[in-house]
């Protein structure tokens, strides 16, 4: 009996070029099985971001565009609203890290959901700035070590990180948010669930949806991939709680 | 739709780019521009074409690279300051060889500056403020029917060769009305159906993005790109000729400038000085050799700008040693007057003629 066969949105031959332990990979593959079982990989369109995220197009087999720093939410609403204008309904979704969209691209990530742009945003959240190399983003930890908080993340000089996923809830066109992770195999159905329905509330029109996924970085974390999938199950799901932070269809 | 009407500027844009088909804009408010954006949020919710308010002009340029790269026929409009914050996303524009019309109604810099219209955007329009080798086109008109003819041909270069192109006017003509014609769009449509993004039905999936890790891969891309930039530069150069066949003294002016120029042409003609104007109509590609001919047979240049001198560069590598240069020119605010020009004139013209 055959178990697991790999997702057919997933490339020919592609290898994960991602640290070893990241959980980039294993979020990409969870999106390319949904994209599988929705049977939408020939009507979608995905928007790649900046940082680790960038490579999304070399794993998945769907049309994809990269978007400049922070701007993914903005590319895939010119992409989602054109191919409207010419009466196509394409299922546009972006790949994202925490500082593309939650940092940098944080304006046109929240204008995204007050508009209830029917898309769907997919949020890596490590903790840090991965591909530089570890420095302290909008989502480091207080007290976390990075290269440029060397000493923890600290009122004084840095400020709070934000809870994305509860942001975005509290925008009016929000119509799904939520936090996930990765650590175990629990966690990895609830994942692909989860974003398989944000993806399905897009097909809905229902508006913006929205999933964060909690995931490793054992390079920059300095700690082996079983120490970092452990730190994200006691340590980072405390300060970033897992769950569904809003569902229309609930609330 | 044969008939003049009285449009002003902005709107004619507008109703230009709608008249070509246009399906998108994303745009953010700013003077001497907004009526573009107003006029285009009336006619497109009612047609359901796709218009954004966008939260920035950041936002609004990352829209259009987003919907040109469904292959729709795709506009944004801004002034100076803001089409500033637009330069990263038009360096990847033209990485992405994404079609995307720009509409730059020029005011006053730098920074904020203010309303008051200017031609300061020349370098930023035709050097670009973004980063790499890259060239946008740049078109130029001097009237309110050349916003309407540069509009139709905005979008057919941006298309043929899936580039940017900046239609560069000013907040003078954007704010001016005057009688034009909203002719029909003369020109074809291309077929993007080998690279637009539309969901990999039945086909290879498709990528377009900037990053590349190998850097041969890069090298060869961006020579890829140089040679359309060869092609524009041979075969798109526009430019107008007044009373150029004969003159011993040549105006160098573009826009709506070029217009007061004209008058001045036509001011020494009617006193024997032998005076023509010649006037850009793509900045980008700058027709370099046209004006290199006339410097063989011609005494002096005079560039009239309303900026400090930023076409003078071009019209300097053009003209080489052949022939002597002036300029005259002011950063900002009401259009150098005829009288204005003819005075400061005068001085350089006077050497030659001593009739004057």
């Amino acid at each position: 009996m055959q178990v697991y066969s790999t997702p057919k949105a997933i490339k020919e031959n592609s290898n994960f070029t991602f640290c070893p332990g990241c959980d980039h990979g294993l979020a990409i593959k969870t999106i390319a099985h949904v994209i599988d079982e929705l049977n939408i990989r020939e009507n979608t369109i995905a928007v790649a971001s900046s940082g680790c995220s960038v490579f999304l197009y070399n794993f998945l087999d769907v049309d994809c565009i990269e978007s400049p720093h922070g701007r993914a939410c903005a590319v895939a609403t010119g992409v989602k609203r054109a191919h409207k204008a010419q009466g196509n309904n394409k299922f546009v979704f972006t790949y994202q890290g925490d500082g593309d969209f939650a940092s940098i691209g944080l304006a046109e990530s929240m204008h995204s959901a007050l508009r209830g742009e029917n898309i769907t945003a997919i949020c890596i959240n490590n903790t840090n700035y991965g591909m530089t190399g570890g420095q302290l983003g909008p989502t480091t930890a207080m007290g976390q070590i990075t290269t440029t908080s060397q000493n923890g993340r600290n009122r004084e000089y840095h400020g709070f990180p934000i809870k994305t996923a509860e942001q975005i809830a509290q925008c009016e066109g929000t119509c799904f948010s939520a936090r996930v992770a990765l650590y175990d195999i629990k966690n990895i159905i609830n994942t692909k669930n989860t974003i398989k329905k944000a993806f399905e509330y897009q097909n809905q029109n229902l508006g913006f949806s929205f999933v964060e996924i909690l995931s490793s970085c054992p390079t920059n974390w300095k700690l082996s991939p079983k120490e970092s999938h452990e730190k994200i199950k006691t340590e980072l799901s405390q300060i970033f709680p897992l769950g569904v932070l809003k569902d229309v269809k609930n609330d | 739709m044969s008939e003049k009407e009285l449009l002003k500027g902005n709107i004619a844009i507008a109703k230009a780019a709608l008249n070509c088909g246009c399906t998108c804009y994303f745009g953010y408010p700013i003077t001497p521009q907004t009526e573009i954006g107003e006029y285009l949020s009336i006619e497109m919710q009612k047609n359901k074409l796709a218009y954004v308010c966008a939260e920035s002009e950041i936002a609004a340029i990352n829209m259009a690279l987003g919907a040109a790269s469904t292959g729709a026929k795709v506009m944004t409009s801004s002034s100076s300051c803001a089409v500033s914050l637009m330069q990263e996303t038009i360096s990847y524009a033209c990485s992405d060889e994404l079609p995307i019309v720009i509409v730059n109604v020029m005011r006053a810099g730098p920074g904020q500056g203010y309303i008051f219209p200017s031609q300061g955007d020349y370098n930023q329009a035709t050097t670009g403020g973004g980063n790499g080798d890259y060239h946008t086109i740049v078109l130029s008109p001097t009237n309110v029917q050349e916003c309407i003819d540069l509009t139709y041909r905005a979008f057919y270069l941006a298309q043929k060769y899936r580039n940017p192109v900046i239609l560069l006017a000013d907040g003078l003509l954007g704010q001016m009305a005057e009688p034009a014609e909203l002719i029909d769009n003369p020109y074809p449509q291309i077929d993007n159906s080998n690279w637009r993004l539309d969901g990999a039905k039945s086909r290879p999936s498709r990528e377009i993005h900037s990053l590349e890790v190998n850097q041969n891969k890069l090298n060869q891309h961006i020579i890829n790109m140089y040679k359309k930039y060869e092609a524009i530069e041979k075969d798109e150069c526009d430019f107008e000729e007044y009373l150029c066949e004969d003159a011993e003294i040549i105006f160098t002016a573009f826009g709506s400038l070029a217009r007061h120029v004209k008058s001045v042409c036509n001011y020494y003609r009617s006193k024997g000085v032998k005076a023509g104007l010649f006037r850009p109509k793509t900045l980008y590609p700058f027709p370099y050799r046209k004006l290199n001919d006339l410097s063989k047979k011609v005494k002096i240049f005079i560039d009239v700008e309303m900026n400090m001198g930023q076409m003078l560069k071009d019209i300097r590598l053009s003209i080489l040693s052949n022939a002597k240069i002036s300029f005259i020119g002011k950063p900002v605010g009401n259009w150098l007057k005829e009288e204005e020009i003819i005075n400061a004139a005068d001085n350089i013209i006077k050497e030659h003629y001593a009739s004057i």
